[in-house]
């Protein structure tokens, strides 16, 4: 499975309903070092009610230029949250299915 | 004093490189249907590209990578693949309307058939990109583009009625026998014409290869601000030309020898030459940056090493996709299609696929993990946003307006 595979897909909790799209990706650098930097180390998905098209950037809470662009895109992904992989029961093509007591994170990256 | 002459080199390369075929037909088109009446747009282009080639310039120069390798790597492989898609369509209109300019300006210098000055267009950029050093290419090319000033030349030996020129510029209406749908039309036509997406993605891989640092982001910015005006100054004389001499006489141009009728008859045989070395040079150096914004774009976003500084054995992928890009561009001009009529059609796609240019080279250029201290200021942010504005605007009423008007027929 590539990451492309992932992206897109739907995303519903223990009972099957729909929460909404993977439409992001985190990873940590922080594994065993390995050739060039350490290892990525899948931190969780971000999952979004609405769309799955990219935040280009704009989780970044110190990114807001343009303002209106940042004003739209993080108004077309607003209700984002990220939910960590000790919290994913099934992920494969199909989607992605959570656990029943899942923690729904902040998606936005703060600093 | 060698500084000095970096930067005079710079501006008038700048200038001679600002004018290609897209350029000179289309402004000699509006010319002669519109008058001046259209000159607002060339105003409101020129400060588009100079707007976007110095943030793009900007954007290499701070972070040693061009714009569209960051775009790929900021933007994420979907929406830098919607970026790459509608750039190289363009950029591939625009090498075969560039060869097929070159071809025209030969045919009209020797009186043999454009179609057999296409082979050997197609071999001389081939070999000039194979092997002539960056700087050189760049620098003769847009030096020998310069003698276009003969269009403003000619403007004055013409001995115009000033006033009513102006009057035009200044107070523009839709002449009486067009109608504002084509008025509008060429609006746009000539807003993608001076905003043709290539210029950005060569102007910031051209800083990859001549590797500016921030110290050099002064001259840049000396080079776009007063080189892409003056460029801009070229393309109004040449409507100027064209509404002083074909308007009146009813003339509307569909080639490019009736691009040069005002030159011949205000300076003659002499200023036939000049303009006809112009026309080959801005072409040729038009041809040879589109060609190498298609091969610069690919690479950059596939990551294949690319560039002149490398030899064509280090770059492999870049310089074949180049040779295909040039081989399709011939391919297309081989089926005999009129390369005006391509010329006027890829200004106005230029026109519809500015928006997945720019939008993304406004967020890159925002962006303080690539550019530190040197993100946008306020204002030129405000500004730029007006511009995507009005870029999405011409895009999405190209095409409506195309159909409408028949292409401006």
């Amino acid at each position: 499975m590539i990451l492309n595979d992932l992206l897109g897909t739907d995303v519903v909790d223990s009972t099957g309903q729909r929460l909404g799209e993977v439409s992001d990706v985190r990873f940590a650098l922080d594994a065993a070092p390995a050739q060039l930097l350490s290892r990525a180390r899948m931190v969780g998905v971000v999952v979004c009610p609405r769309t799955a098209t990219s935040f280009l950037g704009y989780e970044r809470m110190d990114v807001n230029q343009p303002w209106p662009l940042a004003q739209l895109l993080r108004w077309r992904h607003r209700g984002s949250f990220l939910v960590l992989w000790e919290d994913i029961a099934v992920m494969g093509p199909d989607g992605v299915r959570l656990r029943s007591e899942f923690t729904a994170y902040e998606s936005t990256l703060p600093r | 004093m060698k500084r000095l002459l970096g930067v005079a080199l710079g501006i008038l390369t700048a200038i001679g490189g600002f004018v290609d075929i897209g350029d000179l037909v289309t402004n000699a088109v509006v010319g002669s249907r519109f008058g001046l009446s259209l000159a607002w747009v060339v105003l409101v282009g020129v400060v588009g590209i100079c707007l976007f080639a110095n943030m793009s310039g900007r954007v290499a120069a701070v972070s040693g990578r061009a714009t569209f390798e960051v775009i790929r790597e900021r933007m994420g492989a979907r929406a830098g693949l919607a970026n790459l898609t509608a750039s190289f369509l363009i950029n591939l209109m625009t090498v075969t309307a560039e060869i097929g300019g070159i071809a025209l300006a030969l045919q009209l210098a020797s009186g043999v058939s454009y179609m057999l000055w296409v082979p050997f267009a197609l071999i001389a950029v081939w070999l000039v990109i194979w092997r002539v050093k960056f700087s050189i290419m760049e620098n003769v090319t847009g030096l020998v583009g310069l003698s276009l000033v003969v269009f403003a030349v000619a403007l004055f030996l013409l001995k115009p009625d000033w006033g009513s020129l102006a009057s035009q510029a200044l107070h523009p209406s839709v002449p009486s026998e067009e109608g504002p749908g084509t008025y509008w039309y060429y609006a746009i036509a000539l807003f993608g014409a001076a905003m043709t997406p290539y210029e950005v993605f060569f102007f910031s891989s051209g800083a990859v290869e001549e590797r500016w640092k921030v110290k050099d982001l002064v001259q840049s910015r000396i080079n776009v601000l007063l080189g892409f005006p003056l460029g801009g100054f070229l393309s109004l004389a040449i409507a100027a030309c064209a509404a002083v001499v074909l308007l009146p006489a009813g003339i509307s141009v569909t080639t490019l020898s009736q691009v040069a009728l005002p030159v011949i008859q205000a300076g003659g045989q002499l200023a036939l030459a000049v303009l006809i070395l112009g026309v080959v040079a801005a072409t040729f150096g038009a041809a040879l940056e589109t060609t190498l914004s298609s091969g610069y774009t690919l690479a950059q976003f596939f990551g294949w090493s690319w560039g002149k500084f490398r030899r064509p054995a280090e770059a492999a992928r870049f310089h074949v996709a180049m040779i295909v890009v040039l081989l399709a561009g011939v391919a297309v001009l081989a089926t005999g299609v009129d390369p005006i009529l391509v010329t006027e059609y890829s200004v106005v796609f230029s026109a519809i696929a500015l928006p997945l240019t720019y939008l993304p080279i406004l967020i890159v250029a925002n962006d303080p993990q690539y550019m530190g201290k040197h993100v946008n200021g306020r204002a030129v942010n405000i500004v730029a946003f007006v511009y995507l504005v009005i870029i999405l605007v011409a895009s999405v009423a190209a095409i409506p307006l195309m159909i409408a008007t028949g292409a401006g027929a």
